[in-house]
Parts: C-alpha cells; sequence; structure tokens
C-alpha cells in the first residue's frame, strides 16, 4: 500500500508542470488541467483512505529515494501516512477542489488568471509535501513552497502597494519559522545522531533513552517546532500577519488564510507530539500559549470592523483552542476542530461580500441603538481598556516592528560602511585569505580555529544586513547575498573537515543563480529602467518576462528546493556541532537575512506601482 | 494659438492666500473629496464633480494634473484603436479640421499618429508631505494609516464589530477623550500628543500645523496631501457629516475633528520616532518650495493630441447613430392598428432590449419609456420596518410616507453568519455544529445554487401580498413630518404630470403596464448600483405598484378628465418588476382586472416571458459561463442562475456600455438596434409644440444619466485611482464601504468587473423637437445648461419636420450631417446575437470590439 503514497505528490507536481507548460492564457485549458489535477487527486486519495481504513487504519510508511548519503548524513524523501495525514488531506484537497470551481469565474478575466491557478497548484503540492512527509527534511520542502506560494498569493495584485507589503512583512515572519524548523532538524540531527523520520518519533523508549542524554535538547527541538508551528498558525505574539495576508482575491484568501495555510501550525504540533508528550512543563507552556492567544485573538474579533480581519482572528482563536487540545492529547477532537474550522471560515470569508446587504437588510428591521456599558469604575475602565487594547490588535503588529524588523534595521545601519568599494577592497581579500586557510589550516594559530568561522560567519551577516538596507543600486545588494552565502559557506569550511561535494552542491545553485539575476538587474539598466532600491518599481509591468527568470533566480538564490543549494544548505547545517550554538545561530540567522534581501531585491525592483508613462496607477493607500 | 492657453478657472486658488482660513479650507477640501454615500444606498454622480464648472477637458486635464488621474487613453491605446477601425479615419480628419483649421491637417495627423512623447504624469497631490521621507526618511503614512482607519472605521461601524465604538455621539474627539480619561492605556504613544488632545484651547488645526508644518502659507496645500492620502476615509466622513442620514446607525462625525485626530497622530508619530525636539517640515524644506497644488494647469501639445482623439472616439460612435436615425426615418414604417397593451419602463438602457424584445414578440403593444419612480416620490415603510427608505430620485426631498401593513413579516435567517461564531466559547461550539454545514453549503452554493437569505433579491423589497398606505385619509395622518399617503388631488397631479410628460394623453390600450426595475444579485457590496438610479439606487417596485394604484383610482380619472386627459374606463393599469439580472418578472395587484383584462393578462404574461427569454438570449453572448446558443430555456435559467451564483461578479453589467440618451417619440427609436446603450425618455412634441413640458422632461437626465455615463467614463479610464478596482479582493468596512487589505483606504468608484464592457463615451442626449424651443429650454436653468455648455454632456436635436441633426456647440446648435452613409441590417437576429464578438482581454482594444455597432432591424414582424 506504501508504495502509492508518492503518487500523492508526483501527481499534483505533474499538474502544476503540465498547466504551467501547456495552458496558454487560454482560461478552460488552465481551468481544465487545474481541476482534473485535483479531482483525481481525491479519487485517488478516497480511495486510498477506505482501504486504509479497511485495513485498520495502520500508519503507512514509504521510503523514497536518497538523495545524498555520507557516512554521518543522509538525506532522503520519505513519505509517511497516519489519520492526521488522512484528514489534512481530505479537507485539504475537497477545499482546493470547491475553491477551484468557485474561481473558475469568479477569476473569469482577471489579470493573471493562469498565475493564480498555477499558484493555487504549487500551493496544493507544497502542501501535499508537507502532509504526506515522512521526516522533517521531506516537510521542509513542502514548508518552504508554502512559504513562497503564500508570497506570491499575497503579492497577487503586485502593481499595489499594500499587497507587496504585507507580502514582505509575512514572507519574513515565514521565514523566521523556516528557519526554526531549520534549527529543529539541526537539534534533532544532533540529539539522535541520525535524521529522524516520523515512524521512529512513534518509538517512545528509543526517545526518551535520547532524552535523558540531552534534557535541554529535548525542551530545545520541541522548543523551536512550537515556534514554527506559533507562525504559521499566527499564535500570539505573531498573530497580525493573518489579516494582512488577505490581500489577493477573495477565494486565495478563503481557502490558504481561512482554512489550509493558516492550519500548519497545528500540523506540525500534531506530528511532533511525541517530543514533547511527556513534558508537563511544555504541555502547560502550550496550554498557555494557546489561551493567550485565544482571548486576545477573540477579544481582537469582537472590535473588528473590517469582516476579513474579523473572521481572522475568530479563526485565530479558534487554533489557540486547537493548541489546548492537542497539548492535552485530545488529538481527535483537535483534527475535527480543524476541519471544520477550516470549512466554516473558507465559507464565511468567500461569502464575506454579501454581509454588507445581510447585515444591513437585518438591521432595517431589527435594529436598537446599542447601549454603552462603560461604567464609571475599576470594571469600566477594564473594560475599555481591553477594548482599547483590541482596537489596537494588542499592539501586535507594533510589536513585530519593533523587535523583528527595527533592530534589523538599525544593524543595517551599522553596516553603513560597506560601499561596493569596501566589498572590492575589503571583504572579497578577507574570502580570499580565509579560502586559503580552509585548504591550509596548519597556519592558523591553534586558538583562533575556534573562533574563524563564526567570524566569517558575522562577516556574512554583516554584509547581508547591509544588502537589507541598501537603497542604491540592486546589484550591490544582490552581490552582498552572493556574498554572505560565500562566507556561510567558507565558514562551514573552516569548521570542520567537508566533503567538496557538500561545498560544490551549496555553491553550484548559488553561482548559477547569481549569474542569472546579476545580468537581469544588468538588462534592466540597458533598458533604461532605474535599479536602485529606494522604492518600489513594478518592472514587472513592462518586463514581466525579466521578472520571471529574476524570481527563478532569487528563489534559488535563497535557498528554495529547485537548485542542489538547498540540499546543501542542510548538510553544510549538519557539519556544525552540538556545542556550537553561536555558530548555528549565525548561520540561521544568514539564511533568514538572505531570504529577506532577497525578497526585498524582487519586491522593490518588480512589484508595487509602476510610475512611467501614461497608465493607471494604483494609491499607495489601496 | 490655443497651447498657450492656461487653465485657470476652477476651484479657487486657495493655496495662495497667505492667511490660513478654516472654513474656507473645510468647504474646498469636502467639494474635491469623493461624496460617494455608504454602499447601502448608490447613486450615480460625476466623479469629478468638482471641476464641472470648467469646461469638460479643461476640466479633465487640470484634475489629472493635480490628482495624477488617468482621465484619456494613452496615445498607444488611441492609436491602437484607430488601427482596428474604431476610431474612424474620416472622423478622425472631421475632428481635426474642426480643432485645428483645415491647413494643418497633414502636420497634426503625423503627430497624432506617429510622434512619441513623454507621458509620464506624476500628480501634484502629496509632494509637500513627501519631504518628510526625504528630510527623515520617514514613511509618516505607514505610521499613521493602518491606527487612523482602525479607529475611524470602528467609530462609523454599522454593525460588524460585536463590540461597538463608545461614546460615538459624543464627536470624534470627545469620544477619544472620554476612552483616554477612562483607560489604562492610551492610543498615543507620547506625552505631547496626549496632552495636546485635552488642551482644548490648542487641540485646533492651526496649532497643531503651527507645530507640523510650521508656515502658515503651506497649511491648505500640506491638508490636501495629507486628506488626499486617504480621499476614501475623508470622503466618507466629509459625506457623513453633511448627510447623517445616509445610514441608519446614526454617527456623529465632522471633517474637522478627524483632521485634528490625524495631525495628533502625527505629532504622536513624529514625536515617538524622531524623539523631542524635531523640527517642523517648513524648516527641513531649506530652499526648495513645493509646486503649489492648485497652481496653474498650462495647456500642452500632448493634451491637444489626447482631446482630439477622445473626440474621434466619441464620434465615431455617435456618427453612425446620427446616420441610423436618418436612414430609419426615410425607411417605411409600419404601420399598428390597434394597441393590445402598453408598457411604461423606466428610461434605463437595460430596458431598451426588452421593449425591443416585447414589441417584436407582440406587435400590437407599444413601449414608452420615463424616470422609473413614475413620478411618485415618497419614504417607504414595509412592514415592521425601522426606518424609512426614500424612494425617488437623489436630490428630492418627498414630503409622503407609504406604510406597508398586514404583509406577513418572516425573514429568513443566515445561521453562518450569525456574529457569535466569532466569539471564542460560542465561536467553539458554533465552528464544531457549522463546520460540516459550511462544507456543505459551500458544496451547495457551488453545484446548486439558489436564492437564500444572504443574497439580496430585487423581489424582496416589498412584499406581494402587502398592502398599503397610498391614499390619504385625513390630513392629519402624518408621521415624523410626513404626510402619510398622497390625497386624491395630489395624485391626480402626479398621474397627469407623467403621462403628459410622456405625451401619452389618448389612445389608451385596456392594459397599461407600469414596469419598474430591480435587480437581483449575490455576494456584491455594490448591488445598490445595479438597482434603480430614479429610486435612489432601490428597486422601484413599490413605485409602480402606487402609480398604477393612482391611476387606476376612479375620483383620479375624474379629475383627469376634467383636464381634458380622458382614460377609458376599461383601461387599468398594472404594476411589475422587471428583475435585470436574472431577467424575470413579477406583476403586481392583478387581482383587480376586469374579467376581460384579466385574459389579455394572461395571454401578455405569456408575450413578457417570451421576450425575457430574447432578452436573456441577447445578455448572454456577454457572458462567459453561458453557451448563447443553447435552447432558450435553459439560457434563460443559466441566467437566473448567475444571478443568485456567489462565484459570481458579473451577475449582470449595470449600467455597462451606455452612451445615448434619446427623449422623444418610440418611432424614433423603434427598428433600430442600439445594443442596450440607450437611455429612452418618451416625450411627444406634438403633444408640446412650445416646449412647455421639455424642462421638466430634461431637468433631470443630465444629473441622472449624464451622472451614471460619467461615473462610468471615470471609473473605465482610471479603475485605480476614480474606479474600486477590481471587486475580488474587496474587503467590506463597516458596512459603509470596500477596501484593500485590512490596513486598505476605503475606495468609492465601480469596481472593475462593472465597467469593463463600458466604452468611455460622454452621454450623446438626442431631442426630438426644433432647435430654437431646446435651445430656449435648456438655457432658461443655468444649472441644466451648465452639463451642455461645459461639454459634459453632448446635445443634438432632431429636427422633427426635416429630420436633420443639430449639434450643440459653443451655444448654439449647427447643423451636422453624418459621415457614415449607412448602417447595416440585422437580417436574423437570433445568427446576429449568436455570432457576435466577445472580447478576449478586459483591455480597451479588446472590449470595445464586443460593443455592437448600430444596426438596422429591417422588419420587426420577422424578428
Amino acid at each position: 500500500m506504501s508504495q502509492f503514497l508518492p503518487y500523492f505528490i508526483l501527481f499534483p507536481l505533474a499538474g502544476l508542470v503540465l498547466c504551467f507548460l501547456l495552458a496558454g492564457k487560454n482560461e478552460k485549458v488552465v481551468f481544465g488541467i487545474s481541476i482534473s489535477v485535483v479531482a483525481l487527486h481525491i479519487l485517488g486519495l478516497a480511495t486510498f483512505t477506505i482501504a486504509w481504513l479497511a485495513g485498520g487504519m495502520p500508519t503507512v510508511y514509504f521510503k523514497g529515494p536518497v538523495l545524498y548519503e555520507t557516512h554521518d548524513s543522509h538525506f532522503s524523501i520519505n513519505f509517511y501516512f497516519d489519520q492526521i495525514t488522512a484528514v489534512y488531506g481530505i479537507v485539504a484537497a475537497l477545499l482546493s477542489f470547491l475553491v477551484m470551481i468557485f474561481s473558475r469565474y469568479y477569476m473569469h478575466r482577471e489579470k493573471g488568471y493562469k498565475r493564480f491557478f498555477n499558484n493555487v497548484l504549487f500551493f496544493f503540492f507544497g502542501l501535499n509535501v508537507v502532509l504526506f512527509s515522512g521526516n522533517f527534511e521531506s516537510l521542509f520542502i513542502g514548508w518552504e513552497i508554502l512559504g513562497v506560494t503564500s508570497f506570491f498569493l499575497i503579492a497577487y495584485y503586485r502593481d499595489r502597494y499594500l499587497p507587496v507589503k504585507n507580502a514582505l512583512k509575512v514572507v519574513s515572519l515565514y521565514r523566521l519559522a523556516d528557519a526554526a524548523l531549520l534549527i529543529g532538524i539541526w537539534l534533532s540531527h544532533h540529539t539522535f545522531e541520525r535524521n529522524i523520520t516520523f515512524v521512529e518519533l512513534q518509538d517512545k523508549a528509543m526517545l526518551q533513552s535520547h532524552f535523558a542524554v540531552a534534557p535541554t535538547f529535548a525542551f530545545l527541538i520541541a522548543g523551536v517546532f512550537l515556534l514554527a508551528a506559533m507562525v504559521k498558525s499566527a499564535q500570539w505574539p505573531f498573530s497580525s500577519w493573518l489579516p494582512r495576508a488577505m490581500e489577493g482575491p477573495t477565494t486565495s484568501s478563503a481557502i490558504f488564510y481561512g482554512s489550509l495555510s493558516v492550519h500548519i501550525g497545528v500540523f506540525l504540533l500534531l506530528r511532533t507530539f511525541p517530543i514533547w508528550e511527556e513534558s508537563v512543563g511544555f504541555k502547560s507552556m502550550v496550554i498557555g500559549l494557546g489561551l493567550l492567544t485565544s482571548l486576545v485573538a477573540t477579544f481582537t474579533a469582537r472590535v473588528q470592523s473590517s469582516v476579513k480581519t474579523q473572521i481572522a482572528y475568530a479563526s485565530i482563536a479558534q487554533i489557540g483552542l486547537m493548541f489546548i487540545e492537542i497539548a492535552l492529547g485530545w488529538h481527535s477532537l483537535a483534527l475535527v476542530h480543524f476541519a471544520c474550522n477550516a470549512f466554516l471560515r473558507s465559507y464565511q470569508l468567500l461569502v464575506s461580500p454579501s454581509v454588507l446587504s445581510y447585515l444591513i437588510h437585518d438591521q432595517f428591521f431589527t435594529f436598537n441603538i446599542p447601549q454603552h456599558n462603560f461604567p464609571n469604575n475599576l470594571w469600566g475602565k477594564l473594560r475599555m481598556t481591553v477594548y482599547m487594547l483590541s482596537i489596537k490588535e494588542w499592539n501586535l503588529d507594533a510589536f513585530m516592528v519593533r523587535f523583528l524588523w527595527n533592530p534589523l534595521k538599525k544593524a543595517g545601519r551599522v553596516a553603513r560602511f560597506i560601499s561596493s568599494r569596501a566589498v572590492v577592497f575589503i571583504f572579497i581579500p578577507i574570502f580570499i585569505i580565509g579560502f586559503y586557510l580552509v585548504y591550509n589550516r596548519e597556519v592558523i594559530p591553534a586558538g583562533s580555529l575556534d573562533y574563524l568561522p563564526t567570524a566569517m560567519a558575522i562577516i556574512g551577516i554583516v554584509l547581508a544586513l547591509k544588502g537589507f538596507t541598501e537603497r542604491g543600486k540592486a546589484q550591490l545588494a544582490w552581490s552582498l547575498v552572493i556574498m554572505n552565502q560565500l562566507f556561510s559557506a567558507l565558514s562551514i569550511g573552516l569548521n570542520e573537515e567537508f566533503e567538496h561535494l557538500q561545498i560544490i552542491l551549496f555553491l553550484s545553485g548559488i553561482v548559477v543563480s547569481g549569474v542569472i539575476g546579476f545580468w537581469c538587474l544588468l538588462r534592466l539598466e540597458q533598458l533604461g529602467e532605474s535599479v536602485k532600491l529606494d522604492r518600489f518599481h513594478g518592472h514587472s509591468f513592462n518586463h514581466p518576462r525579466i521578472t520571471f527568470v529574476f524570481m527563478v533566480a532569487a528563489l534559488s538564490l535563497s535557498g528554495f528546493p529547485i537548485t542542489p543549494t538547498f540540499i546543501g544548505e542542510d548538510l553544510l547545517l549538519g557539519k556544525i556541532d552540538e556545542h556550537q550554538f553561536a555558530l548555528l545561530g549565525f548561520s540561521a540567522l544568514s539564511l533568514i537575512m538572505d531570504g529577506l534581501v532577497v525578497f526585498r531585491i524582487y519586491a522593490r525592483l518588480f512589484l508595487g506601482p509602476n510610475q512611467q508613462g501614461y497608465h493607471e496607477v494604483a494609491y499607495r493607500s489601496s | 494659438m490655443k497651447t498657450q492657453q492656461i487653465i485657470a478657472l476652477g476651484p479657487t486658488h486657495l493655496s495662495k492666500a497667505s492667511r490660513f482660513d478654516e472654513a474656507h479650507l473645510l468647504q474646498e477640501l469636502k467639494h474635491m473629496l469623493p461624496t460617494q454615500t455608504p454602499l447601502k444606498d448608490f447613486i450615480h454622480h460625476n466623479s469629478l464633480h468638482a471641476f464641472q464648472s470648467l469646461k469638460f477637458y479643461d476640466a479633465i486635464f487640470k484634475a489629472s494634473k493635480i490628482f495624477g488621474y488617468k482621465v484619456t487613453f494613452n496615445l498607444a491605446e488611441y492609436r491602437e484603436l484607430f488601427k482596428i477601425g474604431r476610431i474612424r479615419s474620416d472622423i478622425l480628419e472631421m475632428i481635426l479640421k474642426d480643432q485645428k483649421g483645415p491647413t494643418d491637417c497633414e502636420h497634426w495627423k503625423h503627430k497624432l499618429l506617429h510622434a512619441d512623447y513623454i507621458e509620464t504624469n506624476p500628480p501634484r497631490i502629496g509632494r509637500l508631505r513627501d519631504h518628510w521621507k526625504s528630510a527623515y526618511h520617514l514613511d509618516l503614512d505607514n505610521l499613521v494609516h493602518p491606527l487612523l482607519f482602525r479607529i475611524l472605521g470602528s467609530y462609523l461601524d454599522q454593525g460588524v464589530a460585536l463590540w461597538h465604538f463608545p461614546f460615538e455621539n459624543k464627536g470624534l474627539l470627545q469620544a477619544i477623550r472620554a476612552m483616554e480619561n477612562n483607560s489604562f492605556v492610551s492610543f498615543f504613544k507620547t506625552k505631547r500628543a496626549k496632552k495636546l488632545l485635552f488642551d482644548t484651547a490648542h487641540c485646533t488645526i492651526p496649532h497643531l500645523l503651527d507645530q507640523i508644518v510650521g508656515d502658515e502659507s503651506l497649511y491648505v496645500q500640506y491638508l490636501f496631501d495629507q486628506q488626499f492620502a486617504h480621499r476614501g476615509w475623508s470622503g466618507m466622513a466629509a459625506t457623513l457629516e453633511d448627510h447623517p442620514e445616509a445610514v441608519l446607525y446614526p454617527k456623529k462625525i465632522e471633517l474637522r475633528e478627524l483632521i485634528i485626530f490625524e495631525l495628533l497622530l502625527e505629532i504622536d508619530a513624529l514625536e515617538s520616532t524622531l524623539g523631542k525636539g524635531w523640527e517642523p517640515l517648513s524648516q527641513k524644506l531649506k530652499a526648495i518650495k513645493p509646486v503649489d497644488t492648485f497652481a496653474d494647469v498650462l495647456h500642452t501639445e500632448l493634451q491637444d493630441l489626447y482631446q482630439i482623439w477622445q473626440n474621434a472616439f466619441e464620434w465615431s460612435y455617435y456618427d453612425e447613430v446620427l446616420a441610423g436615425l436618418q436612414q430609419l426615418k426615410n425607411s417605411p414604417q409600419p404601420k399598428r392598428d390597434m394597441t393590445q397593451f402598453q408598457a411604461i419602463f423606466c428610461i434605463d438602457e437595460r430596458e431598451d432590449s426588452l421593449r425591443r424584445h416585447l414589441e417584436s414578440t407582440d406587435l400590437h403593444c407599444e413601449t414608452l419609456g420615463c424616470p422609473g419612480f413614475f413620478g411618485v416620490e415618497f419614504y417607504f415603510q414595509p412592514e415592521s420596518g425601522k426606518f424609512y427608505e426614500k424612494l425617488c430620485p437623489a436630490p428630492v426631498t418627498p414630503k409622503y410616507l407609504i406604510k406597508e401593513f398586514a404583509a406577513p413579516c418572516h425573514r429568513d435567517k443566515e445561521w453562518l453568519y450569525h456574529k457569535s461564531t466569532h466569539t471564542l466559547l460560542r465561536g467553539f461550539l458554533g465552528t464544531l455544529s457549522l463546520g460540516l454545514v459550511a462544507a456543505l453549503k459551500l458544496f451547495l452554493t457551488i453545484f446548486r445554487p439558489k436564492m437564500s437569505p444572504a443574497i439580496s433579491n430585487a423581489f424582496a423589497h416589498m412584499n406581494l401580498d402587502g398592502q398599503m398606505t397610498i391614499e390619504n385619509k385625513s390630513l392629519q395622518n402624518r408621521e415624523n413630518g410626513l404626510q402619510i399617503g398622497f390625497t386624491v388631488d395630489e395624485m391626480a397631479a402626479r398621474v397627469e404630470g407623467l403621462l403628459r410628460g410622456i405625451g401619452m394623453i389618448k389612445d389608451f390600450a385596456p392594459l397599461v403596464y407600469v414596469v419598474a426595475h430591480g435587480s437581483s444579485s449575490a455576494n456584491n457590496p455594490h448591488h445598490g448600483a445595479h438597482d434603480c438610479g430614479a429610486c435612489s439606487g432601490r428597486p422601484g417596485a413599490v413605485n409602480a405598484r402606487v402609480f398604477s394604484f393612482m391611476a387606476n383610482h376612479l375620483k383620479v380619472r375624474e379629475i383627469l378628465a376634467s383636464k381634458g386627459l380622458d382614460i377609458p374606463l376599461e383601461t387599468q393599469f398594472v404594476g411589475a418588476l422587471h428583475d435585470t439580472a436574472a431577467d424575470e418578472i413579477a406583476f403586481y395587484d392583478d387581482s383587480i382586472l376586469s374579467a376581460k383584462n384579466a385574459a389579455a393578462h394572461q395571454k401578455n404574461q405569456g408575450t413578457f416571458e417570451r421576450a425575457l427569454d430574447l432578452n436573456a438570449k441577447e445578455r448572454s453572448r456577454r457572458f462567459a459561463s453561458i453557451d448563447t446558443t443553447t435552447d432558450l430555456h435553459k439560457v434563460r435559467k443559466a441566467i437566473r442562475r448567475r444571478s443568485v451564483s456567489l462565484f459570481e461578479p458579473r451577475p449582470e453589467l449595470g449600467h455597462g456600455t451606455n452612451a445615448l440618451c434619446f427623449v422623444g417619440h418610440r418611432s424614433l427609436t423603434k427598428g433600430l438596434f442600439f445594443d442596450r446603450r440607450a437611455f429612452m425618455n418618451s416625450y411627444d412634441y406634438r403633444t408640446d409644440p412650445e416646449g412647455k413640458l421639455l424642462l421638466n422632461v430634461i431637468r433631470p437626465l443630465p444629473v441622472v444619466c449624464g451622472g451614471i455615463n460619467l461615473e462610468y467614463y471615470f471609473s473605465r479610464m482610471d479603475n485605480y485611482k476614480l474606479g474600486a478596482g477590481t471587486k475580488l479582493p474587496h474587503n467590506v468596512m463597516g458596512l459603509l464601504g470596500v477596501a484593500n487589505s485590512s490596513d486598505g483606504d476605503l475606495r468609492p468608484g465601480l469596481p472593475l468587473q462593472m465597467i469593463e464592457v463600458h466604452d468611455p463615451v460622454r452621454l450623446l442626449l438626442l431631442v426630438e423637437h426644433y432647435p430654437e424651443v431646446i435651445l430656449a429650454t435648456i438655457q432658461s436653468q443655468p444649472e441644466v445648461y451648465e452639463w451642455f455648455i461645459h461639454e459634459w454632456v453632448h446635445l443634438v436635436a432632431i429636427h422633427p419636420v426635416n429630420n436633420e441633426c443639430f449639434y450643440f456647440k459653443a451655444g448654439q446648435f449647427m447643423p451636422y450631417f453624418p459621415l457614415a452613409k449607412q448602417v447595416n441590417l440585422i437580417s436574423d437576429m437570433n445568427h446576429f446575437i449568436e455570432t457576435a464578438n466577445g472580447m478576449t482581454t478586459n483591455h480597451i482594444v479588446d472590449a470595445t470590439l464586443e460593443n455592437l455597432p448600430v444596426h438596422l432591424l429591417p422588419n420587426l414582424s420577422k424578428i
């Protein structure tokens, strides 16, 4: 039975490729391919599930291809099917199917009809990778795809300012979750001394024997997975991204942010439950966070005057409850709760435009002017405080700005001294020296070998920070990302013996995509367009092809699983020793930064309103 | 030379005054901001109403320069339209000769077709306030807008939030003061802003501006920049200040207070990011003095080209219309012996096709048109309704109230919308219990769409079985200052006014249908824009019913007879409602019909059904989801399904493509195919040779039809800035309007899905009468005359005797001879509709191909 599992991934992928390559602009063809893929997927999944139910709901596991293997590292694609996969898989497929049909005429004549369906298929593929994955490495691939497709779906209306701004905001936060997941993989790699699979996670004795040795790691592993789950499921304090993600067509908001995408954190928590099952302290923490989220979100939902935002917060509140249910071990309830919440919120979002006439009509017959209930005493004052905090979304958005973006921007200002001259005259020489040292370790004084890798990683981050705040030419920022990647490789190279193949894997994608991206920037300049990063240029308006090529280059430069760099990334991270938390931290930060800089360059140059010529230009406030 | 001319008229030169005059500024701001009321009622109006005192082109180019609007197509688009033949070359030459003289034509033609120009059009608005970015690297909009919109949205919210904003009856500032006083937290981050809020002596616009801007001569410009950075919300606040009755849940709001609050938030943002001691903006400007927003706009050669192109675009269509009219006049008209029934429709251009199909289905019927409130103006209160609804054109303030009674008042609920699903514990139970219901519902809405409480239903506006207080029993019978019902005299006056206006004074058929219209649509915040504009954006069913009651009233008949308007006793009026989205019709009070009329009515209902079938087919050619060539009944069913489909953003296309407005007898247009682009107001010059009634007929047309037309024009030309953009991402805010994103500005104007079929041409008003009579009529009212003399609406007189056309220009009527010699004939209507062009994309060059040219219907009996 297990041999069928890969098809649930390969099939959507084939559909995506087919739709991308075959369908022209013809709406019927685009829709036809998309819907057939999902319909057949549902059929397959239903048949499989029935067989699985008849077989007594065994855990199904399939060991897929090994992408890379050496004595200490192992990267393979594994598949897995249990009741969590079953419920998530079926709800996801059904919702995707229904929403796709809904979109058929809804999206009619929209610029980017094909882009929309391609993205939905891509998302569907990524989601199934996550749901069917049998180990963290495979799950991470799907996880990355979800992040990237989210960016494209939020910034679907790419010639307006707010969608682009919010897409950047959300994707930066997702990047944090990605890094958390990577660190989780690293931690479990060191804890279990191998790449662990979800089947192995079911072995409680094995888990406990390892955790007994390293109790801190046990807590940390669970902690980073929880962090990743909290980000993706918009739990406190990360809630404010969810309403801001609802920028695309209502159908995509309904399926992704109303239902599927936002419940992925719940999925991750269910998957990793065995890791923290025995820890009462950790469970209490999850319950506490869930409760806090529920309260904050439900108050916020109560004061919202915007329909979609209200639904978003109402959904977050229910997801908070799901976190509690998982911690209490009520997994079946959590799954039912998930399914119901996903359907209800999708439906509410889809019909949200109706609310205007429905409620006005209702009001016409039933309206009474509401009475104030803020008495002039402590109770009234407390209520008012809650009301005002809820209006301000409990400062959660301000919190993100203050603790995530502003520190990066400030740090970037420190790196202001870096110019293209500095890159050539300071950092390239440093890199060359470092490169020399990798092959001539004997010349390094014994004591400094411990610090050199970290130093190199820090240099990389400083470069990336500069790239993040760069307002001048995009070429500089682009080179800085490449330099950052090189320095990361260097720091790992200095850290431990490595195999050439690993470094080559890592660098191959970077070099190729770096060159392609650079060519795109030069081409734009040749065409007389500005490539300065001081504002949004919206070049996709006039240069859709360059936009696409640059986007692919940007994705692979940021380690998206389309080039071997992705595998290299994972492998290199494995080279960091279990006690080198500083180096790990900097490497992870460097990964986050790469993504941010690359997405920022892409957004600033190619997205946003295009001001050239005489055509419709969107308001900044839209 | 014309190119040297300066567009100097228009809004007073606010910024030039050195002293800051707050009252004047507020007045000007309100004048310029969008005036769209909350979406529950949709009143079409000229989007650039603030510039209406200027000539059309001067106005639009000025508005374009100031606000960055796109007001015409760009050169590439016009050239493409020329290439595909949509702009005719003979017309282009005619316009060129007219505007540039006969000598310079070739030179200009080269410029039009080939010369390169820099067309980039950076707006002036916002430039002063932009200096925060250059001086401090500070994006003030990012810091202020989200909280400002959220507070304002919550303050004005009509009922989305479960907890409503406290103290909203006190005014915005007082409410915020009360909240700040009674809470442990604050909306402000800094003490300075909070202190200013309570310092009522200094919490004024000039004092706050002194701290932020510092230079009094820049105040006006700064405030324009600030308010136009979110014109949607500001416009809503300004509109609600002047029209608090536009919402059900009244809110006390003033634009002045909104500005003060925003200034406080700006101070707060500046203080918290820059720290104490930041300097006002004027200190940072140094030598650069920003361009005055309202400085004169230089007339450029590029504008000349746009103007020529746009005129050619418009006249390429008008010319064929006029050619068609003349050709029709010259062809023999079929003679009708006896009229089976008459039907009075709204002038709405969507009824054009239904009238045509009705006439082709039953050759013995006559159709007429008049504004769809049928001359009866009143407020309506449905059974158990808590409010009154205005059922007449927006500018009219009725003195009458009509109440519905004895109507069953069961209203269905939609549980999935229930607000408690947004709470925590009830939400938990609600989610678990409704989740699977939602899945099922989703399934059904996709595969079996049907009418539900969530869908706005045109027929539900009034109860079919309800009764109404149409006749006033006693003058003491009043409610809230309104007289309940009309007296017999008042009824007679209204019936007479309407009938005389449309020239219906003799030869009454035994049955006269009074057909109002409304529109059912699902998932559509803009549904009001599809209803009847003459009924303040509502279905006109009540008006049709009320008018029929009046016209059937025996005492009314007596009075009319005494005034020479003799309606035969056997003639009966029947009210009806046509749902323009679903293509359904309902008749009201047909139980009163005499046996003979009842039998005829039975037959006529079949005629209406058949006409609606044909109408549905004709409409279906523009809908991707329907195969026009299939069986008529299938098409009709599909049309009905569309109107209740949640996934269908185009239940109908509203006023899209409107371009013409006829005032004249039906014989002027009967036999011509206008592709539903013509408003048609019946009027008979023979019954009004001196034009005494003409003013009353013409007066509402520029405001209503011109308003619709210009709103479509501007929403089509710039759907981003003057329209609402695509509907698909819209988010309903406070039941007031729609916005993009959770932190976006409100977006007034029409959404993309409504305007993509529209060819943006100004309205051409065609009146059948002697030019001198028309001229005297329009000149008698300056506010009517303004529309024509400033060219916001084109006017053509059709001479009743010799059929010649006269175009109104620069204050006089000039003869116009159509360049097109003849229009094409439709030989087979079915074939014609089935093979008509469809657009491939909604770009104008593709979209315009879907709009069919004027055709002649050769023989009505054959169709």
